[in-house]
């Protein structure tokens, strides 16, 4: 069954068209991952799944039933924007958000979600007293701690470091295991290359992308060569068969056009350089993202 | 229901559980009672410097009469009681010589001494005063001070100067004073209720009517209620407006429709006033017990005086949470509090004439227009007169039906505001929402 099931919304502001006939089905149990530029729908998408927002067309199912006949209490979300009563005790206000679902205490989870987090000894600080990846922590339980079936995350790792957002992976992953469905929004690609069963990109209200990372990373094929030099790599956008170059400083990605020769092209490099490595790979999320949201290849997709 | 008692003891919480609802709560009734409790205080801490009044007295009649009744008080009338300490001011009086051709020169000359302190205040009797009749233009007596309006030595000089005045009409008339012992005995018109007959024709007199019962009684039930307001609905505008401007809206839209987190609300505050006012009423009626004062405690419109308050707390505290989800930051919902206190601040405004004549056709109108209908008619209800048994209930049918449209007009606002972040603040918009959604 699927947790989600979205059959071509529609959302307009005025003139504007924030959600174009969206569809879109997203397997129990399953992390999936919605990406997007600035501005392209996804929170509007997720205000729309939350019914903060109703679609002006089509349908929304959760857990098979209509969105209408469905509680928000089988649905933890953590909005993009930070929303927490600041002179409030964290402990006190985790309770109280899930009282507001579950109808009753929740402080054992409570509880079990700070010392996961490594917020226990913050439970009896006020909100204000938090910085920003604690409060985002703070949030994540408050999401959680009723334990919904479906938990809808928008930008759940902004503001947090590292080790932070490796701790709110991990919790994700946790989720999944005892059952949840994880929807997340994100702007880092990387994670969601790492954890995502699925990936969704929106760009202008449109499904631009949808699947597997494989089978979005099958429709591009192997075009990217990624290589590391000794010396300088001025110049490599003048190498014949290469369309574009990324340059990461130690490392460099470049886009092969169709028909070339990668070898043609290792050949033409080792000629003014000493390569130390060359790699023949598809294209990253992160690339992909690039080349849909800077308009530059979608009509490829 | 749940949802909405959970959010509504949340903010109850929040309000009661603050140090500053505590001081508020015993403050509130000291700084609003201030002034008498500084007037009781203050009364036995007068000023006592001497005040030297000089008298232009163009009718000749009077230097003796006011010398010597200044001299009894002076003599008689200025100590206390039981300790024998002065705790009034001697008055002087002094008598000039009139300069009728410059009268007016003279007085400027005086008033310059009484701008610089030298004399305290001058008494001008006009040439007339005696018999008014012969020429009504100077027939006055002018008391000219700084402070003329509120000074006590004005109203000190009635008393002698009308009664000197009938003894020289006597005098005119050629009747011996004597003969009419009971000439200056003053009869005051005492203020009394109506009678009681009950249902076997026993009649049972009327108690006293006095300015507690007229006035005082009415003022402290119109005031309780406009404080409640102020700390049960006002305070929702704004509380409105920071959740929305700081997220915590969509957290909690999250889990609770729109309507019921504006019902939470509106609940909560409800709650936080009802507390306030037990804590009062309870705290009002002991305190008058305690100093014997039972009688003026107003048993029969206490139940009136609660379900009103409820209604206005309810009707106000729709109206502050859909203009709060309106308002984008501090400045918007600055703007919006004003007209939201109409239906506090018009029932302030006309309150005088509404005690003064409680069955008059503006006040009975007035108490059945529906956002004024909470404040007004309970007003009118604790004034002393009966007002017909009807309106009350006429009051209460239009405020029910009038708050329950505030409230689903309230909501469909609340609801398509509560997520807009910069929509310019326009009546516009209101109205849109409002009536589309």
């Amino acid at each position: 069954m699927n947790a989600l099931t979205l059959n071509n919304i529609t959302k307009t502001f005025n003139d504007f068209t924030a959600v174009d006939m969206l569809s879109l089905d997203v397997p129990e149990g399953s992390i999936y991952g919605f990406i997007g530029p600035n501005g392209s729908g996804k929170t509007t998408t997720i205000r729309m799944i939350m019914n903060i927002l109703h679609p002006d067309t089509g349908d929304i199912q959760i857990l098979g039933s209509p969105r209408a006949s469905i509680d928000n209490d089988l649905v933890g979300y953590l909005p993009e924007e930070r929303g927490l009563y600041k002179k409030m005790k964290i402990r006190e206000l985790l309770q109280f958000y899930g009282q507001l679902k579950t109808g009753h205490s929740v402080l054992t989870d409570v509880d079990f979600w700070l010392d996961k987090l490594d917020l226990t000894e913050w439970a009896s600080k006020k909100v204000e007293a938090l910085s920003k990846g604690m409060s985002q922590k703070v949030q994540f339980i408050a999401t959680v701690v009723s334990h919904p079936k479906l938990v809808i995350l928008d930008e759940p790792f902004s503001g947090l470091d590292p080790v932070n957002t490796d701790v709110l992976l991990q919790a994700m992953l946790e989720l999944q295991k005892n059952g949840s469905t994880v929807i997340f929004s994100t702007h880092d690609m990387a994670t969601a290359e790492k954890v995502c069963d699925y990936v969704f990109m929106i760009h202008k209200g449109k499904k631009v992308l949808d699947g597997t990372l494989h089978e979005i990373q099958d429709k591009y094929g192997s075009d990217t060569l990624r290589i590391r030099c000794e010396n300088k790599t001025s110049g490599l956008d003048r190498i014949a068969g290469v369309d574009k170059v990324h340059d990461f400083g130690q490392s460099q990605e470049l886009r092969i056009s169709p028909g070339s020769d990668p070898q043609d092209i290792l050949k033409k490099l080792m000629e003014d350089n000493t390569v130390l490595s060359f790699e023949l790979m598809k294209p990253s999320l992160h690339d992909i993202f690039v080349r849909i949201a800077g308009a530059e290849e979608v009509d490829h997709v | 229901m749940y949802k909405v008692i959970r959010l509504a003891l949340r903010e109850y919480y929040a309000a009661v559980r603050t140090k500053g609802f505590i001081i508020g709560l015993i403050m509130l009734p000291v700084f609003m009672s201030g002034s008498i409790i500084a007037m009781a205080l203050l009364k036995d801490h007068v000023d006592i410097r001497e005040r030297h009044i000089v008298v232009v007295d163009e009718a000749g009649q009077f230097s003796e009469m006011l010398q010597e009744a200044a001299s009894i008080r002076n003599t008689q009338h200025i100590f206390d009681e039981e300790d024998s300490s002065q705790v009034k001011p001697v008055y002087h009086i002094e008598f000039v010589e009139v300069d009728t051709a410059n009268i007016f020169v003279q007085l400027g000359a005086l008033s310059d001494r009484v701008r610089e302190g030298e004399i305290h205040a001058i008494l001008h009797i006009g040439s007339s005063i005696v018999h008014p009749g012969e020429d009504p233009s100077n027939a006055f007596v002018n008391y000219h001070a700084e402070s003329a309006a509120l000074d006590d030595i004005r109203g000190w000089l009635r008393d002698p100067i009308n009664n000197h005045l009938r003894r020289l009409r006597l005098e005119y008339a050629g009747i011996d004073e004597a003969d009419i012992p009971d000439l200056f005995h003053w009869s005051w018109v005492t203020a009394k209720g109506l009678l009681e007959v009950d249902d076997d024709g026993n009649v049972t007199d009327a108690g006293a009517s006095n300015e507690i019962r007229a006035i005082a009684v009415p003022l402290v039930m119109m005031m309780l209620m406009f404080m409640m307001s102020m700390m049960g609905a006002m305070p929702q505008l704004s509380a409105v407006m920071e959740e929305k401007t700081q997220r915590i809206v969509e957290v909690i839209l999250g889990s609770i429709t729109p309507f019921q987190f504006m019902l939470g609300k509106i609940l909560g505050g409800l709650a936080v006033a009802l507390t306030s006012t037990f804590v009062y009423l309870g705290g009002g009626t002991a305190f008058m017990q305690w100093r014997g004062f039972e009688a003026y405690i107003p048993y029969d419109i206490l139940p009136w005086f609660i379900v009103n308050l409820v209604i206005l707390l309810f009707m106000l505290g729709a109206l502050m949470t859909s203009l709060g989800s309106v308002a984008n930051d501090a400045k918007d919902a600055q703007s919006l509090s004003f007209p939201a206190m109409f239906p506090m601040m018009i029932p302030m405004f006309i309150m005088m004439p509404v005690l003064k004549e409680p069955l008059s056709t503006f006040a009975t109108v007035m108490s059945l227009i529906p956002p004024f209908t909470p404040m007004v008619m309970t007003l009118r209800m604790a004034s002393p007169v009966t007002i017909p048994a009807w309106q009350p209930w006429a009051g209460l049918a239009g405020v029910i039906i009038f708050t329950l449209f505030v409230v689903w007009g309230g909501a469909r606002i609340f609801r398509a505001a509560i997520l807009m972040q910069g929509v310019p603040l326009k009546f516009s918009n209101i109205m849109r929402w409002m009536t589309k959604g």
